[in-house]
């Protein structure tokens, strides 16, 4: 059971983080995963993200960690940049790898799902006519909600 | 006698500055300190926002919760990563 979180303004390579997660525990009979990259669209150049450096950090941790803990995971996994990225650029990789694919796929959307509003990363989008914050979806709070139903807020 | 604040994002464009220290006064809690900053300055009406949140020596904190001379208070707009 490992945990592994990284926050970076280097960009990654997806198939490198997916293939570190297979082949490596024979208890585990699935691998799941998500990646998350910069959507481009309207006059959007660049997208930038701001954190909260050890506060980032300690709640990723605490992220997968219960996400192990939630679906007796082999290895949890999460990947976050910071800094500017070009449309098409990875942003963010959650993985999972689980004896079984339920686990490992429920486990990949609770860890997405509650990053996005326990995790202090603030998005900020670069366009051709200037820069502005983004406004979380209210969607996100509701997904995050649905998994932590009568659970304690994860970063409290 | 010092709290330490910070501001990220676009609480730190509203507030104009990222970091600046303030007296302690002690008992007060979160949202006294906000409506202390509102006195020294309009702009931090932003901060009384209820999707703000408080994170305080790395914690997320209730507004309730009461301050001690030392604490760094970071002021957070609603999160938005992944």
């Amino acid at each position: 059971m490992t945990v592994s979180v990284k926050v970076q303004t280097e960009s990654f390579d997806p198939g490198a983080l997916i293939n570190s997660l297979t082949g490596r525990d024979s208890a585990c009979g699935a691998v799941a995963s998500f990646i998350g990259q910069v959507r481009g669209g309207g006059d959007l150049v660049a997208l930038e993200l701001e954190h909260y450096p050890g506060v980032t950090e300690q709640a990723l941790r605490r992220i997968a960690g219960e996400a192990v803990r939630r679906w007796a995971l082999g290895e949890a996994v999460i990947v976050h940049r910071v800094g500017k990225m070009a449309i098409g650029e990875p942003i963010v990789f959650v993985g999972a790898s689980a004896p079984h694919r339920h686990a490992a796929l429920e486990a990949t959307g609770f860890m997405i799902d509650i990053l996005k509003t326990q995790a202090p990363f603030w998005k900020r989008e670069h366009t051709t006519s200037g820069s502005h914050w983004v406004e979380p979806r209210p969607g996100d709070d509701a997904a995050a909600a649905a998994w932590l139903a009568g659970e304690k807020d994860l970063t409290a | 006698m010092a709290l330490t604040i910070r501001y990220f994002a676009a609480l730190r464009d509203a507030m104009g500055t990222t970091e600046h220290v303030v007296d302690h006064i002690p008992g007060a809690n979160g949202e006294a300190l906000v409506d202390r900053l509102i006195a020294r300055d309009p702009a931090a009406q932003a901060l009384a926002h209820p999707s703000v949140r408080l994170i305080v020596n790395d914690e997320i904190a209730p507004r309730s919760q009461s301050l001690r001379d030392g604490d760094t208070i970071a002021f957070c707009p609603p999160f938005s990563g992944g």
